[in-house]
């Protein structure tokens, strides 16, 4: 089987530098301390991970671990340093629900705006649009302005979104626990179709039970390194026993 | 690997969304909303005109018609140049947690302002038509077209570049609001450049915003448009789109982290 993301020997650090502001030309940097923010020095160091096609890949590890940024590289949003990043076929980044949305515009208009930063076309987007508001259950509410929406159905509708985005890899961070727990099934069930259909999924999440269902594989980071990595069982329980004790250096996180 | 792999097809659907957005969020009860964004340029004109008339009595022919040929496009230029340097920022989430190509923010905020324009421009014929006793002009049918893309070639660039600098120099969006209030008197706007003292006036004439601004007044009042302000103004955007698409490749991969 062919992989869909490949990471090999991926190494990225925040160069401890702020953006310049007139400020610190005229009065100097306020302290010792804040030109030298980000203590640590890789927030990935030297990752490694392959993730086959219809394949479901878990990222766990503590706050500031480097999960995020991870998935910001995979995307694209944030620049490597240092070793390959392969991501093959079209990526739909779930990094934040709704990215975009505006409560001014209708469900309707959003679905087309939402749709269209993710990187459909707008004939996708016409083609798909009632199977988007079938799966999100809101109905008429789809003529309404979004502000009128309660904050379930809004996470609805961004999820139903990009779950029927053409993407052949989907990036997640942390929200996967949207709406009630009937539409959470729904979406889990679509994820499986997904993964049945060939599509890969990477997940970042804290919920244990989340990951074990979905994922086949995944990796634990600390302090952006690899510390677990294979059967997401045993990624989860090398994880458990690494919360057991305090996390090192946690005041090292990225801001 | 490739990043924001967009067709210029669905880049261009993805900007039509954008400007659409705003315009319904600006427009929202559609008839007043035209009405409050004539407002503005009209307020401005009106304020000019009662204290370089009345009070100050400078003698231009027909200063309400100066003024207003010149606000409005101004404006355009202005409000696009100063809300495209936040345009980054204001949208940090499009920049960070999906892969939207960053430089159709800057362009988005540009083509918006330039929609109001747009919009505005019978307001402005009208204005001009009546107050200036003058017909409708014909040749307008080729000029308008031919200043708007002059115009939105000489914005943008200016634009895209103040929008990424400002990410690295965060003062920069409050220079960019003080720089075009300078600008604004700066250009011969609200007093013809014949008034400005001749050992002076070279200075002003290397302004490219006045070449800019003088063509479409002589638009709006003569009907004729000069070869040679043109010809510089377009040479102007030539030269910043050059500079802002070397800025944009050097700087746009650091962009991510810096929002």
């Amino acid at each position: 089987m062919s992989d869909a993301v490949i990471c090999r020997d991926l190494w990225k650090s925040y160069r401890p530098r702020r953006p310049i502001g007139l400020k610190s030309f005229v009065v100097g940097p306020r302290s010792a301390a804040e030109g030298d923010r980000f203590v640590r020095q890789w927030a990935l160091a030297g990752v490694n991970f392959r993730v086959a096609k219809g394949q479901a890949f878990g990222v766990v590890g503590h706050n500031g671990s480097g999960k995020t940024t991870l998935l910001s590289v995979l995307l694209g949003t944030i620049r490597k340093e240092r070793g390959e990043v392969d991501v093959r076929g079209r990526v739909a980044s779930l990094l934040e629900l709704g990215a975009g949305f505006h409560g001014e515009l209708t469900g309707r208009e959003n679905v087309a705006l939402y749709g269209s930063i993710l990187g459909m076309t707008l004939r996708e987007i016409r083609e798909r649009f009632d199977a988007i508001v079938e799966f999100s259950e809101l109905d008429r509410a789809i003529d309404s302005p979004l502000r009128t929406y309660s904050a379930g159905m809004i996470v609805r509708l961004g999820f139903s979104i990009i779950m029927h985005s053409p993407a052949d890899v989907f990036l997640i961070d942390e929200v996967l626990a949207v709406g009630d727990a009937r539409f959470q099934d729904k979406c889990r069930h679509h994820l499986r179709e997904f993964k049945k259909r060939n599509g890969t999924l990477v997940i970042v999440s804290h919920n244990m039970a989340e990951l074990s269902e979905i994922c086949d594989e995944g990796i634990c980071l600390e302090l952006g390194e690899v510390v677990e990595e294979g059967p997401i069982e045993r990624v989860i329980a090398g994880y458990r026993a690494r919360s057991a004790t305090p996390p090192p250096v946690a005041s090292a996180a990225r801001p | 690997m490739e990043t924001a792999r967009r067709t210029p097809r669905q880049a261009l659907e993805l900007l039509y969304l954008l400007v659409r957005k705003e315009m319904k969020v600006r427009y929202k009860s559609s008839f007043l909303g035209y009405i409050w964004a004539l407002a503005n340029p009209f307020a401005y004109a009106l304020v000019y005109w009662i204290a370089f008339k009345f009070i100050m009595r400078i003698e231009v022919e027909n200063y309400s018609l100066f003024l207003i040929t010149g606000i409005f496009p101004w404006l355009w230029l202005s409000a696009s140049v100063v809300s495209g340097t936040r345009s980054l920022f204001v949208n940090a989430t499009l920049v960070k947690k999906v892969n939207v190509p960053r430089a159709i923010l800057p362009l988005s905020n540009v083509v918006q302002e330039m929609v109001h324009f747009a919009f505005a421009l019978p307001v402005i014929v009208a204005f001009v038509c009546v107050a200036g006793d003058y017909a409708l002009n014909a040749s307008w049918l080729w000029q308008v077209p031919l200043l708007l893309a002059v115009q939105l070639a000489f914005i943008y660039p200016l634009a895209l570049s103040m929008a990424v600098v400002n990410v690295f120099i965060h003062d920069i969006e409050h220079l960019v609001g003080i720089g075009f209030t300078l600008l604004f008197f700066a250009t011969p706007m609200v007093y013809p450049i014949t008034l400005v003292p001749e050992a002076y006036r070279h200075f002003f004439e290397l302004n490219p915003f006045h070449a800019l601004i003088q063509s479409w007044r002589s638009v709006f009042l003569q009907g004729t448009l000069e070869g040679a302000p043109l010809a510089y103004a377009a040479a102007f955007a030539v030269v910043a789109g050059a500079v802002a698409w070397l800025l944009y490749r050097k700087l746009a991969p650091r962009i991510g982290e810096l929002v």
